[in-house]
């Protein structure tokens, strides 16, 4: 069993992954592209030498990676095991970690999305793990907001009442509300000034207010259009106090199809996973997405976004 | 602009020398100025006319003086944070002001700002458009009830023969030497006339202000301006249009009025340092063409439809001081150099310490006053920002009082604000002012004023979104500064924001920055790998309309992302609240729709409304009547945007066409959901 974690780095400047494409209202698009350059320049950037080429000159993309698959550097040099027995992918540099202003100058936000394909038992190891890894990104010690996302709740339908009475019959709130307890302990401990979820509608949120200690500050939604919130929800946030932001996320948004993709030796992958085509070259195993961690450092005074990135947790169970 | 002290305007000696220590001063103070927020602030001029139903004539009010008195006198105004920061002393202290008033060039005009700057926060974003309807209505509270402060760019009467103002003063004054318009045209604070009278002396004969008119199905061609008396003596400049001031085809006028009588949107934003402040300069350079072709407003021009959509050249050469030889028309012999645009003009050099910033991207013909930047450079400026003041130096101070002369004061800026003040360009770099915890501020100034505060908000809440875009995403819309002028000029064509195409850059996106090769790691990266090649300058932009730069484009040679996508990207990466995001949005899908051509620009409703006028004769005539229906349905507009009523049963012909359903009057916050217009 090996821990895999994957990053984006910064991706604020990092180049057109974090434009959405117009019409698109919900989508995983940032995350998996900014990953897969990501990848890419980290094996441009640690390869010995110039790419080599086999022959054939290899097809260079029109942003100028090189994307032929035979012409990668070789695994380790862009991945690494850290003393924690994680393998990163790609490797970090830890020591470009960190904030260019006063910690006070932010509001960090981070979204911790549970994937269904991870079981909920070991979600305080994935909320520990995420907190520990952005901390370490930004060198800070507490987060301003932390929304959680749980599997399996939207907010879809062909008109928003219609989604918020399916929304009501989403998700597993026993399993959210001990999930809960988790964060609330951080809250309690100081880490984190602002618990948030995400997708909850009028019945769902008024029933969770009800079961937990700390009420959540923030809930976040995405509809169509965002102009037209079910007026319960409106209402029931207003008379709780409860903050309704806009998203854009989907909520599955790191399936195990497309995190496969990404590390396999498609056209499109990183050639880290073993397939039957490259069965000596790369892990082995089936890789489970666990959880996905999304952090923004927002400069307050000057409304800039300075930081936002994406970690990644997965596990690889040898066959 | 604001008043000077009252003061005796002299000739300029050695003006530039102390404006130029000033600087210096000013800049050695303030160059490490850090950690400043993001303020900003947005300028809204009015035409104040004169309208009641029953008089046939539609007239320019001149009681400037006097409205700007009653506003000074409102105790409930000045008590609030209000009033006229000319005038009196206007408190600062409440914590949300009253907006405040301040007197403009032309006496018939009328500047609005909030009563303090505005932050960042998304939900303050929206307290703009409410803010600029309470300006509105307490600048209508003081004028007379047949007084209106209207948001047309220029009154389309302007310089007719006969009546235009109230009260009526006869043209041919010893100020302006105007055979159109009178000296009591322009405010009378003695800075104004002594503007434009020391322009008219430096240039040696009137400013020449002359629009292509725009050939109708009946309009004479070639067409002589009928409204030019080729018969007037009373002043030496009379002789202008007997030497060809006022050539076939083109609409003429003679006097800075025409230029600087224009209302404009203007935008200031205070940078956190020096450094983004001059990257701010240079990343919304690029802008301004295409937000001056978004925001076309100005079709007519002295009672006849010009052949451009917008005011900026008619501005330009309305303040247009230079000689025959720095104009090129003769040999240098007494002026220094030849200068290629007016002292009114687009940018002319970029000033950022960007690192994007290519050789290639300045202007090689660049003016300037080699002894100023050598000053400016010994005294520590670094050769970009010195290249910048050294241009603008070429200009004379053009008014200059007597009593600033008698000692230079280093802790003032007045020298240095003079002649900054006089240079305007389509940004604005604006070093803090002395005395003052303000920070480095930049000014975008190339858009027309709208018809409703809904969209001048909508256009100042995008600026400001794009600018926090530019800097999260750190953009890169650099392009040779001369294609940036080209872009201007082309901006001026009628509908120019759906025809022409402009040069921009494809593709905005910051290069990667390789990780670094520090560390002792083995498998610490490598910097053999040799720097991505840098592409011919040519190959970075492309010739795009207006709707592919504000949408985004699908074309074959270029995928760029659209300004709107960017500002929605840059709003999807922060904490907003579902409200506000809605609202933003509203103001997003205005700009949106306007690119598209989905909706019009103020300049093709104001065509529309002249050629279904029943008194319109296709000849390009806008007479008294037809500007008298415009006028009343810009005003009918405006009072039902006071009150929130929406556009129902509104009789203005093809208003769907420029507002669409925004604030239509569906909801009670005059919201109109996007679910219901797809309906």
């Amino acid at each position: 069993m090996t821990q895999i974690v994957l990053s984006t780095g910064n991706i604020v400047t990092a180049g057109p992954s974090i434009i959405r494409k117009p019409g698109i209202t919900r989508s995983n698009l940032e995350l998996t592209n900014s990953l897969r350059s990501n990848f890419l320049a980290a094996q441009q950037d640690y390869a010995g030498s110039p790419v080599s080429s086999n022959g054939n000159g290899g097809h260079v993309h029109r942003h100028g990676h090189p994307v032929n698959g035979n012409s990668r550097p070789a695994i380790d040099a862009w991945t690494a095991t850290e003393d924690d027995g994680v393998l990163y992918v790609p490797r970090i540099d830890w020591t470009a970690a960190g904030l260019q202003e006063n910690r006070a100058q932010y509001e960090i936000t981070l979204k911790l999305f549970f994937l269904p394909s991870a079981p909920a038992t070991k979600r305080t190891e994935y909320i520990n793990e995420a907190l520990r890894l952005v901390m370490k990104e930004l060198r800070i010690d507490h987060i301003d907001l932390l929304i959680v996302s749980f599997p399996g709740i939207s907010f879809e339908g062909n008109c928003e009442w219609e989604a918020d009475k399916i929304n009501a019959t989403m998700g597993d709130d026993e399993e959210e509300v001990r999930t809960w307890s988790a964060l609330e302990s951080l809250y309690e401990q100081g880490k984190v000034s602002r618990l948030g979820i995400a997708e909850f509608g009028t019945e769902k949120l008024q029933r969770f207010i009800d079961k937990v200690k700390v009420r959540p500050a923030v809930d976040q939604i995405n509809t169509k259009d965002c102009c037209s919130v079910p007026p319960p929800l409106t209402k029931l946030a207003k008379s709780e106090g409860i903050e309704l932001l806009t998203h854009s996320d989907c909520t599955d948004i790191l399936p195990s199809g497309i995190l496969r993709e990404l590390l396999g030796h498609g056209p499109q992958g990183a050639g880290v996973l073993a397939d039957d085509e490259n069965a000596q070259n790369g892990l082995k195993g089936d890789l489970i997405p666990e959880w996905v961690v999304k952090y923004t450092a927002f400069v307050n005074y000057r409304g800039v976004i300075e930081n936002k990135g994406y970690f990644a947790g997965a596990e690889l169970v040898q066959a | 602009m604001g008043l000077l002290a009252l003061g005796t305007a002299l000739d300029w000696p050695d003006a530039q020398k102390r404006a130029q220590q000033q600087l210096l001063e000013i800049w050695n103070k303030a160059k490490r100025k850090e950690r400043d927020a993001m303020l900003w602030g947005d300028e809204v001029e009015y035409l104040v006319v004169r309208y009641s139903k029953d008089a046939p004539s539609v007239l320019l009010s001149l009681r400037q003086a006097d409205i700007l008195k009653a506003l000074a006198a409102d105790e409930e105004l000045s008590a609030k944070g209000g009033g006229v920061p000319d005038l009196q002393d206007v408190k600062t202290h409440n914590s949300n002001p009253l907006p405040v008033f301040h007197p403009e060039f032309g006496r018939f005009m009328l500047e609005a700002t909030p009563g303090k700057p505005w932050g960042i926060g998304f939900k303050e974003l929206l307290e703009v458009e409410a803010d600029m309807k309470t300006r509105r209505k307490i600048a209508k509270e003081h004028m007379n009830s047949d007084e209106f402060p209207i948001t047309l760019t220029t009154f389309p009467r302007l310089g007719v023969p006969g009546v235009f103002t109230d009260p009526y003063y006869p043209p041919s004054g010893p100020k302006l030497r105007s055979q159109f318009v009178p000296d009591e045209i322009a405010n009378p604070h003695i800075r104004f006339p002594t503007l434009a009278a020391n322009i008219r002396w430096r240039r040696g004969r009137k400013v020449q202000v002359n629009v292509p008119v725009f050939h109708d199905e009946k309009t004479p061609n070639p067409w002589k301006d009928p409204s030019v008396n080729y018969d007037l003596h009373n002043w030496p400049e009379d002789d202008d249009v007997r030497n060809g001031a006022a050539p076939d085809n083109f609409i003429h006028m003679d006097a800075m009025a025409f230029g600087m009588g224009s209302c404009c949107l203007q935008i200031t934003f205070q940078a956190k340092n020096i450094v983004e402040g001059r990257k701010m300069y240079d990343q919304l350079s690029p802008l301004g063409p295409i937000l001056l072709a978004l925001t076309a407003a100005t079709p007519i021009y002295k009672g006849f439809l010009a052949d451009t959509d917008v005011r900026w050249n008619q501005i330009s050469r309305a303040v247009d001081d230079r000689t025959a030889e720095e104009l090129g028309e003769k040999p240098l012999k007494n002026s220094r150099w030849r200068i290629p645009k007016s002292r009114y003009a687009s940018n002319s050099t970029y000033i950022s310490t960007d690192p994007r910033l290519r050789p290639e991207y300045f202007d090689p013909n660049l003016v300037i006053d080699e002894s100023i930047k050598a000053q400016l450079l010994e005294g520590g400026m670094d050769d970009l920002l010195a290249t910048h003041f050294a241009h603008l130096f070429i200009r004379d101070p053009i008014v200059i009082f007597n009593e600033d002369l008698e000692q230079l004061d280093l802790t003032k800026a007045d020298h240095f604000e003079n002649l900054q003040s006089t240079n305007w360009q389509h940004m604005r770099f604006k070093p803090p002012p002395a005395g003052s915890d303000i920070g480095w501020r930049v000014e975008f100034r190339p858009m027309e004023i709208q018809i409703t505060d809904f969209e001048n908000a909508a256009f100042s809440v995008f600026m400001v979104l794009i600018t926090r875009a530019i800097l999260s995403f750190d953009l890169n819309f650099y392009i040779p500064i001369v294609k940036v002028d080209e872009n201007m000029e082309t901006a001026h064509a009628r509908d120019a924001v759906l025809d022409k195409k402009f040069y921009f850059r494809k593709n905005p996106f910051p290069n990667r920055t390789p990780r670094s090769a520090q560390g002792s790691n083995a498998n610490s990266p490598v910097t053999s790998r040799p720097p991505s090649p840098v592409s011919p300058v040519e190959d970075e932009y492309a010739l795009m309309t207006v709707d592919e730069v504000i949408n985004g484009s699908k074309s074959e040679e270029h995928d760029f992302p659209g300004l709107i996508p960017i500002v929605e990207s840059y709003l999807d990466s922060v904490n907003v609240d579902v409200q506000t995001r809605c609202e933003l949005s509203t103001y997003l899908d205005l700009i949106r729709k306007r690119a598209s051509g989905e909706l019009w620009t103020a300049a093709k409703w104001i065509r529309h409304f002249v050629a279904k006028h029943p008194a319109y004769k296709r000849d390009s005539v806008v007479d008294d009547e037809i500007t008298k229906s415009l006028v009343s349905a810009v005003i009918n507009i405006g009072e039902r945007e006071q009150a929130g009523t929406g556009w129902k049963g509104l009789d203005v012909p093809d208003l769907a066409n420029l507002l669409g359903q925004f604030r239509g009057g569906c909801g009670g916050n005059g919201v109109k959901r996007s679910s219901d217009e797809m309906n």
